[in-house]
C-alpha cells in the first residue's frame, strides 16, 4: 500500500515539475522585462517620495524661522509691559508728591 | 543690531553692565514724573519698531529708531531704550541677556547725543526741525553702527571691517530712519511742538524708579 502510495506522489511530483518547468522556462524573458517594470516603477516613487521629503524638510525650515520669529502675543506682552511698568512708575512718582 | 550672547569678552559684558546701570539710573533721575506716559508711549514704539522689516533683496532690515527716540525723549531715552531691549531680549530672542549692557549703550548713547544736538539744532518753525530731525535719525544708526563696531573689536574683531560692514548693511536703514524721523518731528512740530521742548526739571519732580 504505502509503496503504491509513494510511487503516485512522487509520479505527481514529477508530473508537476514536468509541467511547471517548461512554463517556467518560457517565462523568463518576460519576468525579466517584469524585473525592469517594477524597478523603473521603483525608482520613479523613490525619486518622488525624495522630492517630497526635501519639500517637507524646506517647510520644517520655514516653520522653525517662523517660530523663532515674534508673533503678535509677544509684542502685546512687551507693550503691556512697558505700560505697566511706568504705570507702576507713575504711581509711585504721584504717591511721593502727594 | 543686537550683539548676542558669548561675542564680546567677560570684562565688557560687566563694564557694559555697570555703565548702562549708571546711565539707566541718570536717566530715570532725569525724566520728570509728567513725562512718564510720554516715555511709556516712546519706549514701546521703540520695542515694537524693531519688528517693521523692510525687505531689501535677500534680506531684510528693521528700523531701530535711537535717534528719534532720543530726539523726542532727550536724557529719558536711555531709560527707554533700556527697557525696550530689555523686552525685545526677553521675548523676541533679539541680541543675549548677558550682552544687554552692551546693546544698551549701543543704542543708548547714540540717542543721548541725538537727544543733545537735536534740542541745540531744532531752531523754533519752518522745515528746519523736521529736516534736523531727519539728519538726527540717520546719525543715530549711524552712530550705533559704529558703537557696534567699537564694542566688537573689544571682542577681537578688526575695527575698520567691522564698521564699513556694518555702515553697508545699514544703509538702507539709516536713510529710511532719517525719512521717517523727518516725517515724524516735521509732524510732530506742527501738531504737538511741547512734546519736542527740552524739559526742566526741578528735583522733586523726578521720577525715581
Amino acid at each position: 500500500m504505502r509503496g503504491i502510495k509513494q510511487l503516485i506522489l512522487t509520479g505527481l511530483t514529477l508530473g508537476v515539475l514536468v509541467l511547471i518547468t517548461p512554463s517556467a522556462w518560457a517565462e523568463e524573458p518576460s519576468a525579466e522585462s517584469d524585473c525592469k517594470a517594477i524597478i523603473t516603477l521603483l525608482n520613479e516613487q523613490n525619486s518622488k517620495f525624495s522630492g517630497d521629503t526635501r519639500r517637507i524638510q524646506r517647510e520644517i525650515a520655514a516653520l522653525r524661522a517662523d517660530l523663532d520669529k515674534p508673533g503678535f502675543k509677544d509684542v502685546v506682552a512687551g507693550i503691556g509691559y512697558i505700560l505697566g511698568l511706568f504705570g507702576v512708575a507713575a504711581f509711585v512718582a504721584a504717591r511721593r508728591k502727594g | 543690531m543686537h550683539i548676542s550672547d558669548g561675542v564680546l569678552p567677560v570684562s565688557v559684558t560687566i563694564g557694559g553692565y555697570v555703565v548702562s546701570g549708571m546711565l539707566v539710573a541718570w536717566s530715570a533721575r532725569k525724566s520728570a514724573s509728567r513725562e512718564l506716559p510720554k516715555l511709556a508711549v516712546m519706549t514701546a514704539a521703540f520695542f515694537v519698531a524693531s519688528l517693521i522689516h523692510i525687505p531689501l533683496g535677500p534680506t531684510s532690515v528693521h528700523l531701530l529708531i535711537p535717534g528719534l527716540t532720543g530726539a523726542i525723549l532727550g536724557p529719558s531715552a536711555f531709560l527707554s531704550i533700556a527697557l525696550g531691549l530689555l523686552l525685545q531680549s526677553l521675548l523676541f530672542q533679539f541680541g543675549g541677556l548677558t550682552a544687554l549692557g552692551a546693546n544698551a549703550l549701543m543704542m543708548g548713547l547714540p540717542a543721548l547725543v541725538c537727544g543733545w544736538l537735536f534740542q541745540k539744532f531744532k531752531g523754533r518753525s519752518g522745515v528746519r526741525p523736521a529736516v534736523i530731525g531727519g539728519l538726527i535719525g540717520s546719525l543715530g544708526t549711524t552712530m550705533a553702527a559704529i558703537m557696534l563696531s567699537l564694542l566688537l573689536m573689544s571682542g577681537g574683531e578688526d575695527f575698520l571691517g567691522v564698521a564699513k560692514m556694518a555702515l553697508a548693511a545699514h544703509l538702507p536703514v539709516i536713510i529710511i530712519e532719517g525719512v521717517v524721523s523727518a516725517f515724524t518731528i516735521g509732524f510732530l512740530i506742527r501738531v504737538k511742538p511741547e512734546l519736542l521742548q527740552p524739559f526742566s526739571i526741578n528735583s522733586s519732580d523726578s521720577a525715581h524708579e
